[in-house]
């Protein structure tokens, strides 16, 4: 038996280019915790700045961390690190991916995989315990993800988990994805594995994770945990009036009510009152088909579904035998921006046949399935609002071929038809003809095709940045808070610490004091649309947020869920529990962890990421080189000046000061926010700080 | 359904495979009135000889089945100290993506979540004539004494897998660091912490048409 708990203790590196593989110890990596935070180190150490996404020298890491396959609640995500084709410097990123893969990885004894090289013919690489080989994939080239996992699972014991890139990801589309379980993708990765020659990956693991922890230590914090949890995005108050329910919030994802449905399930499952002490209905709380497509979707629900370990079930899986006519399976899976992303791409709207609210179901459904089988990704939904600007300002008609334009269905634009996305993902995921440059990513797209000012300066199309990436829980969660956490990434910020509080659905004084207890001031947050100016503690809101995004993503727990700010229970004044994770990671891995010293990781985890990006992108000035915002941020509401009641509108000196007020909170340099000499051998990043300096990369 | 009918019908599911293809396709229909102890072999308590009945058993109604697969992770956690869903009591991971069977062509209709969505956990029958403790050549497989459930007595137990060889639903698992037999103990943890009630623990008197697709 092994002596090393939480972790598996091996990590696998696979050399495509030779065909080897090696087996390393996890324990040098202890300190950045796993996942995303191995993900960073190795790029760090491995891969040269100014190295491509798709070139051979490029690495891309698998990571699970110390908690995940422990059974800790919501440990089920998979965090994978590489470079990003769509950012302009091909700068580090991680994509994200549910589902069941990181747990059977640390099944079959492995904490991550790095994966190098290129391999001279497609392979697929077949994982069983310590038994690792690299199979002939030549058959599976040009197949979709649906059936490249059926074939590598056929050729696999029972039970085996695979992650594959579809078609888009072969042809080398930037945006594409790597997918697990059918409707779990990591947007942005898809192409590196494709570049490199490998199709998917197949796990099987038979293996325990071991607990350093006596059990019943560790059933009590589970305890404790699903007594302060909630439903999808951490929401702790009911959508409607419940019996038990002190408030009730329209937009919670806390749905269930008694007669709301999984209509499809045989026979209908009443999702219910849920009284938030009542275990057994934990999972019934989101009914997220009828919250991402209205009440339509009830009749067509399966069930809910989702991650390893997880009782909340966030992805609604449907069966609408419609579905057949494109072409497809009735049978579609997936949550949020995964339907929501093709519906976009209806820029013309969607059919008013059928029902209310059956056109455009049937949208986000047709294209929720051909994005996740071919494996496109959509920037967060900014290729349907890219598509948008194109069309609208008549641009595609300049740089599209006559004969191209005309052999775009546009009839079934106009007419909502859903078989426009059958014709539209094809063009994308094949790098058919100019329309397809869609698929590289809104940077590359804006520049080929010189977009207007307007682009860029407009709220209407949602960028946060011209390094590409569109707003994601910015300015409208939480004002600076969530603008400076919109502004630290190379891609869309995927934190959703602060927008889980102030989503919650509790009333705002509430939330103020909570987070007035975490931060130290209630003033680190404002009412939505009545902001303030800003403070010291908004920026400790962002870096607490963001670097428990980061733990989250290395330890690795649903930053979707984590951390469990609040909770559901009047008799605690809704109060949550903040130092679960570091009791988890005590228990799990024997070494113990206070909840400071946990956010001292993450705050070591994010500033290699900082450091990262700033030897990619060849300068210390982060301030004006990567982090400022698109003008609309500025520019909106013409008639109302910035905080003042009714407006999300941002003040530019305000949000400089913002950046000011951050960076010192992170020991960065104030002037440029490039993490300094001090902070990174503080933070035991000696290494980081040599080679920075050499670079001449340090601030002064 | 007479008991003659009855009997017909019990000697062709002798097997597992027969049992699910009964027990799929008829079980909400036709056989509706039948229990679902009957299709276990619980047909006549009254014949019981040798092992006594267990009190209850553990079902999964796959209505309302995830496939978070908690019940494997707080199975092991709580019976072994270590989460470990290879030796879980309850197996859903090795049908969660394709369902029970072998992977087809209509694996985007079939069962499991690249099909239908229908995943199912599998669980311990406490068999009437427990084929894993007939199996046993030492004698571990034991009834409780006040609710007759089958358990492994690890003292005796000498984890050489015939037990897991003989469950004709493949729900005992050896494990591979204490080298001991694993079986369901109907310690309840899995139904407690389910969270959409799919797992039941259903005393035999009141098991009739709970189970829907599968048991």
């Amino acid at each position: 038996m092994s002596n090393i708990t939480g972790w598996a203790g091996k990590i696998l590196r696979v050399n495509l280019t030779d065909g080897t593989f090696k087996a390393e110890d996890t324990l040098k990596y202890k300190d950045f915790v796993g996942g995303m935070g191995i993900g960073y180190k190795v790029m760090w150490d491995e891969v040269p700045a100014g190295t491509k996404a798709f070139d051979p020298e490029n690495k891309i890491i698998f990571g699970a961390g110390p908690l995940t396959g422990t059974g800790a609640v919501c440990a089920g995500r998979t965090n994978i690190t590489s470079l990003l084709a769509s950012n302009p410097y091909n700068a580090v990123s991680d994509s994200h991916m549910g589902g069941h893969f990181s747990a059977e990885m640390k099944y079959a004894g492995w904490d991550a995989i790095i994966i190098e090289g290129k391999s001279p013919k497609p392979v697929w690489l077949k994982i069983e315990n310590d038994k690792v080989s690299l199979e002939d994939a030549r058959y599976l080239w040009g197949k979709g993800i649906f059936l490249t996992t059926a074939f590598v699972a056929g050729k696999m014991p029972k039970g085996a988990q695979v992650a594959a890139i579809g078609q888009a990801g072969e042809n080398m589309v930037n945006l594409s994805v790597i997918m697990n379980n059918g409707s779990h993708s990591a947007g942005g990765h898809g192409g590196v594995m494709g570049s490199k020659n490998i199709k998917a990956i197949g796990i099987r693991g038979t293996l325990p994770v071991h607990i350093a922890a006596d059990r019943r230590d560790w059933l009590e914090v589970d305890k404790e945990m699903m007594a302060v949890i909630g439903a999808n995005n951490n929401h702790v108050v009911p959508s409607t009036p419940q019996p038990w329910a002190e408030y009730n919030a329209a937009r919670s994802r806390w749905t269930a009510t008694d007669g709301l449905t999984w209509g499809a399930a045989n026979p209908p499952v009443n999702t219910g009152t849920c009284d938030p002490h009542d275990l057994n209905s934990v999972g019934l709380r989101t009914q997220k088909a009828v919250f991402d497509h209205g009440a339509v979707a009830e009749q067509y629900t399966v069930r809910m579904g989702g991650c390893h370990a997880c009782p909340i079930r966030c992805h609604s899986t449907l069966h609408i035998p419609k579905l057949e006519k494109y072409g497809l399976s009735p049978n579609v899976s997936n949550t949020c921006v995964g339907y929501s992303s093709p519906g976009g791409i209806m820029i013309q709207g969607h059919s008013k046949e059928g029902e209310e609210g059956e056109g455009t179901m049937m949208s986000k459904a047709v294209g929720a399935q051909l994005a996740d089988d071919y494996g496109v990704w959509c920037n967060y939904s900014q290729i349907g609002r890219d598509f948008k600007y194109a069309h609208e300002s008549g641009i595609l008609k300049k740089v599209l071929p006559q004969e191209e334009y005309d052999s775009i269905p546009w009839d079934l634009l106009e007419k909502g038809d859903p078989e426009f996305l059958v014709d539209f993902y094809r063009r994308i995921t094949f790098k058919e003809g100019e329309l397809s440059r869609l698929g590289e990513g809104a940077y590359w797209v804006a520049k080929a095709w010189n977009f207007g000012d307007d682009y860029w300066n407009s709220s209407s199309y949602n960028m946060w940045s011209k390094l590409g990436f569109p707003k994601h829980h910015s300015n409208e969660t939480a004002a600076q808070v969530g603008s400076l956490i919109n502004s630290m990434f190379n891609r869309d910020a995927q934190c959703h610490t602060h927008v889980n509080l102030t989503g919650s659905g509790l009333p705002i004084e509430i939330q103020k004091a909570v987070i007035g207890e975490v931060i130290g001031s209630p003033d680190a947050l404002d009412a939505p649309n009545s902001y303030t100016p800003m403070n010291e503690y908004k920026a400790k809101f962002a870096k607490w947020s963001i670097i428990r995004n980061c733990l989250h993503d290395s330890l690795t727990l649903c930053n979707w869920m984590w951390p469990m700010t609040v909770s559901p229970l009047k008799e605690r004044n809704y109060r949550g529990n903040t130092s679960l994770e570091s009791q988890y990671f005590s228990m799990a891995t024997g070494i113990p962890t206070t909840e400071a010293e946990l956010d001292l990781m993450g705050e070591r985890i994010f500033t290699l990421h900082r450091a990262l990006t700033v030897k990619q992108m060849g300068t210390v000035d982060m301030r004006n080189e990567h982090d400022p915002i698109c003008e609309w941020v500025y520019t909106i509401n013409p008639d109302m000046q910035p905080f003042t009641p009714g407006t999300q509108k941002m003040d530019r000196e305000d949000m400089q000061l913002a950046f000011t007020m951050f960076y010192k909170e992170m020991g960065w340099d104030e002037k440029t926010g490039a993490p300094t000499k001090a902070t990174l051998i503080r933070l035991g990043l000696r290494d980081v700080a040599a080679e920075l300096e050499k670079l001449g990369l340090l601030p002064n | 359904m007479s008991q003659d009918e009855k009997k017909g019908l019990l000697e062709k599911t002798s097997t597992r495979r027969e049992f699910l293809k009964i027990g799929c396709k008829s079980i909400a229909g036709a056989a509706v009135s039948m229990t679902v102890l009957g299709f276990l072999g619980y047909s006549n308590a009254a014949d019981v000889t040798g092992f006594p009945l267990s009190t209850g058993l553990l079902i999964s109604d796959a209505s309302r089945c995830t496939g978070c697969r908690r019940c494997e992770t707080i199975c092991t956690m709580f019976n072994d100290g270590k989460t470990d869903p290879y030796i879980a009591r309850v197996k859903v991971g090795r049908n969660y993506n394709f369902g029970r069977d072998n992977i087809t062509a209509a694996y985007r209709t079939n069962d499991g979540v690249f099909g239908n969505f229908m995943v199912a956990a599998d669980t311990c029958k406490q068999c009437k004539e427990p084929a894993c403790a007939a199996a046993c050549p030492v004698g571990a497989i034991e009834a409780q004494e006040k609710t007759g459930t089958r358990v492994v007595n690890e003292s005796k137990c000498v984890g050489c897998g015939a037990c897991a060889a003989a469950c004709p639903w493949a729900v005992i698992t050896v494990d591979g660091e204490t080298k001991k037999s694993k079986k369901c103990v109907l310690c309840y943890q899995c139904v407690k912490n389910c969270p959409t009630g799919s797992l039941k623990l259903i005393p035999w008197q009141e098991v009739k048409a709970a189970v829907r697709r599968h048991a």
